[in-house]
Formats: structure tokens, sequence, C-alpha cells
């Protein structure tokens, strides 16, 4: 119930709830242990209330791929702000995406040295009299069809990233879509059968091209998987898939209702979020 | 001049690392205008200048290393402990102060003084001793590793009950984390065990402590376990001499 909070299409049924329940994450959070029992007190103690300083993110829905645009009421994703309002930090991208793509380098150029290159180890011209230099056997690196020196052997070139720098990274590529104005919010993808031609259509008319989808669903609608599978210019993954490489790489990004779900529920932080004010 | 100001979105072209944060790698041997040209940063020739790690560390060119010319001196003892001293005024300072408490059901342990910043490391243990006895007050529970007798005395005479359980580096460490999914050890040692089953030490598996102490709550069944099997030696006659 307390991730669902922040995530709500604001509706007239859920209101109510929402507002209740807002107050009551952050109070239960921020109340401390009352220890004070002290006869000595040198100054007062700080007070057990912190006015939170966050306001949520509230994101109109875009229009989805199947039906009509919700009514206006219920058009508003409210979004967390640590997950969707964070900073901007490029050096943070920057060293997700490098250690997105240092993990995709195959490592596998390889070369012979001198040991490996086939032949005989006889020497091939005898030290003295000839007039020519001196050599060993016919695999030297100095001579043509000999083996090759420094050269490229298989190697892993993946790095090592702190988990926190990576979920970190997660969160200012998401706000950055957002500040950008680049992220979509739908409250479903899904496509009623698998025609990739209609598809196209639709998505050029939406002018939804060089989109990144992202479901949150365990795997994506299979009619719309299908439909999506050859469109150019357009991608659909699953939000276990998603990285900061693919937010940063794609120009504009839709994610449905679950997913935003699931990167709240993965990325957020605990910190003081105003309540989110609703007109009754 | 139509020109369109564009605000630039964060793309995979214009990501940079933190200023400062990269450093140029020094390419060696590379020509005069790198200046790492010549002899590549090595200095003229000699032993440190060709491939290879070089002298072992402390190597003074055959001259005897000063690491062997002095003898040894001094010796590490094992079985040293260092004890996190605590006197009986500053616990009474504490609990005046409210940042200490005790009851049968939680007796002040190492966790509660170090919590409570009493102590502020716990070593090898904490050791009560008695200073400040004649300011001491109040009836207290306490769990600890040693305790002197002048300190003993002061507690039990306010009405409190003190027991000095073992502790190894393990058991500790549960003790001050509050851990209490794993059963502390019991003392291995000879001396270990003479010294905690003894009442003179309120030794927590001497039968007088645990006759004591009673039934309180924080009396483990345990500790009446070992006191059995531990104390077994003392009936068993070992070491002495006959008489001839």
């Amino acid at each position: 119930m307390l991730h669902s909070v922040m995530l709500r299409t604001v509706s007239a049924s859920s209101s109510h709830r929402a507002f209740r329940s807002a107050p009551v994450r952050t109070m239960a959070r921020l109340a401390p242990i009352s220890r004070n029992n002290r006869t000595l007190m040198s100054h007062p103690p700080p007070s057990g209330t912190v006015e939170p300083i966050l306001e949520p993110v509230y994101l109109a829905l875009s229009q989805p791929l199947k039906g009509k645009t919700a009514p206006v009421e219920r058009n508003v994703a409210v979004l967390d702000p640590t997950v969707f309002k964070h900073p901007l930090r490029s050096d943070i991208l920057h060293l997700c995406v490098v250690h997105h793509l240092d993990s995709l380098r195959q490592g596998s150029a390889n070369t012979k040295t001198r040991g490996e290159v086939r032949g005989s180890g006889i020497k091939i011209r005898r030290q003295k009299g000839t007039g020519k230099a001196r050599l060993g056997d016919a695999q030297s690196p100095m001579l043509v069809g000999g083996g090759v020196a420094f050269g490229p052997k298989p190697r892993d070139f993946s790095t090592k990233l702190p988990r926190k720098v990576i979920e970190m990274g997660m969160r200012v590529a998401l706000s950055a879509k957002v500040r950008e104005r680049k992220l979509g919010v739908v409250s479903q993808l899904s496509w009623p059968n698998g025609k990739t031609k209609h598809l196209a259509q639709k998505i050029d008319h939406l002018g939804m091209r060089k989109t990144l989808f992202v479901t949150g669903e365990s795997s994506p609608p299979t009619t719309l998987e299908r439909a999506i599978r050859n469109i150019e210019k357009v991608k659909l993954i699953t939000t276990d898939k998603l990285n900061v490489y693919e937010l940063v790489k794609w120009p504009r990004v839709v994610l449905d209702m679950k997913a935003v779900n699931y990167l709240e529920r993965t990325y957020r932080k605990d910190v003081p979020v105003s309540p989110v004010p609703i007109a009754t | 001049m139509a020109t369109r100001v564009r605000a630039a979105g964060v793309t995979l072209a214009n990501l940079r690392p933190a200023p400062g944060s990269q450093h140029k790698q020094k390419r060696v041997g590379r020509g005069q205008g790198s200046g790492y040209g010549g002899t590549s940063g090595r200095g003229s020739n000699g032993q440190k200048s060709r491939s290879g790690p070089g002298p072992r560390p402390g190597f003074e060119g055959g001259q005897t290393p000063i690491t062997k010319l002095f003898p040894k001196r001094g010796f590490i003892n094992q079985n040293s402990k260092t004890w996190a001293p605590v006197n009986l005024d500053r616990i009474q300072h504490w609990i005046d102060q409210g940042r200490l408490s005790s009851s049968p059901e939680n007796p002040i342990t190492a966790r509660e003084l170090l919590l409570s910043g009493c102590v502020h490391d716990v070593h090898d243990g904490v050791k009560i001793l008695g200073d400040g006895a004649q300011h001491f007050k109040t009836p207290i529970y306490i769990k600890v590793s040693r305790a002197s007798k002048s300190a003993i005395e002061a507690i039990e005479s306010n009405g409190g009950k003190v027991v000095c359980q073992y502790y190894n580096p393990l058991a500790l460490r549960d003790c001050v984390k509050g851990r209490t999914d794993r059963i502390a050890a019991a003392p291995t040692r000879r001396e270990d065990i003479v010294w905690y089953g003894k009442y003179r030490n309120r030794g927590y598996i001497s039968p007088g402590t645990l006759k004591a102490l009673g039934d309180l709550p924080f009396v483990e069944e345990r500790w009446k376990a070992l006191a059995t099997q531990l104390g077994a030696w003392k009936k068993q006659d070992f070491d002495v001499q006959k008489k001839k």
C-alpha cells in the first residue's frame, strides 16, 4: 500500500486513501524513539518532526497505443521525486554507460606468440660465416610467418562499479528524461493484434518513433511484442532489462504503470515527501 | 541569422567524466617531446634502470642492513587482554543522567556501556573497577567480563548483582551488536575455566555465583550446565601430591 501511494493516477475514488495515508507514511518514519528522560539537559532536544522538502513530480499521462487518453481527472501520474527528480550528474551517467559498454566487450581477440606458432625449433642458419644476421628459429617475431610480439590475447574487459552508483545512475537518467520532457507514462502498454503495419502507423501518428517502451510485466504482452518487433527505431523491453545505457541512448522513453511502480520500489530513497494535495 | 536555440539534452554524445577524475597515461620511451624519452624516467644505468623488480626492500648494497644490525628485543604476550575499565562513579553519573538503566530482565552489558558512551571501545571486554564507590548508590544488575573486588563489594552492598561472563572475541562482538542467534563460547583455557569458576570473582560458572543469583531472568540455563561440566575437575583430584 505504501509504495502504491506515490504512484496513483489521481482519481476521485482513490483520492481519500492517498490523502490520508501519505502523511502517515512520513510521520512513521520520522518519529524517533523517545528516550528523553534526562535530568541534566543542556539544550532542548531536536523537534521530532521534519518538514518535507521534496515535492512529488506530477506528470500528465501520454496517449496510449490502444484506446483514448484517460479523462482529465484521471490523467496525472504522481511520481516519487527521489527517483524522478534527481539533480543531473552526467559524470555518474558516464560511469554507468562506460561500465555497461565495457561489459559488452567480447575480449576474444587472439594472436599466436612465437611459442604457439607451428614449426620446428631448429636454428635456421649457422651462427657465423654467412655474412647475414644471427637467427634462431623461424618463429621469431622479426620474421615473416613468425609469432606476434605483444599481440592481443583473450581477456575480460568488464569493470566493476558499486551497486549504489548504478542505482543513482538510474535515478539520474530517469530524472533527466523527465526534465527534458522526454519521459511518457501510460497506464498500460498493449496492442490488440500482432499486425506490425497498423502499429507502425499508430506510432507514427503519435510521433513516437525513436522511443523505448518499457513494460513492468515479467514478459511483454505477446501481440504487442510481435507487432513492435520489426518496427524501426522503436524497442520494447521489460524493466529488468532496463539500464542506464538504454535510458540515455533512446531519445524518448515511455513507461507503463507497472514499470513506474517497479522503478519506484527499486530505486526510491526514504526521505520525507510532501503529501499529494488533492481537491475533493 | 536564423539559429534555433536547442536545450542540450543528455545523450551518449555529451557524457563526460567528472573534471579531474581521470589521469593521462604516462607513455615512456616515445620520444623527447613526451618528457619520458631517452631513459624513460629511470635515470642512467644501474640495477634500477633495468627491467625486473630491482634490489629487495631493506637491501643496503651488501652492508649489514639496519634490520639485522641490532638484536631482537621484547616479546608479544599472546594471552594478554586489554580490559576497558569502568569505574563505579562513572556508572552512577551515567545512571543519574538517564543514559544507563538496568533491570533483572535487561542487565547492563558491554553493549549498553558502549552505546551509552560510557566506554569508547570495549577492547577485549569490560572490567568494573571500584573507584568512587562511596558515591555509588544504585542497585544495578550488570554482566561484564571482569569486576574488581571493591566493585563487587560496592555493587552487592547496594543490593545489586554482578556476574562475570567469559567472552571470546566473537561472543563479545555478538554482545555489542545485540545478536542472539549464536551461543557464546565457553572458556577453553584452563586459566579461564578456573577464574570464571570462582565465586570470589563472581564467575558465571561458579556454583556459588549461580546460587547467589538464584533464578534471575538474565541467568541462562547453559551457565548451570557449564558449571557442572567445567567444574568437574574440582572433584577429580588432579595434581594432588601424594603423601609419602
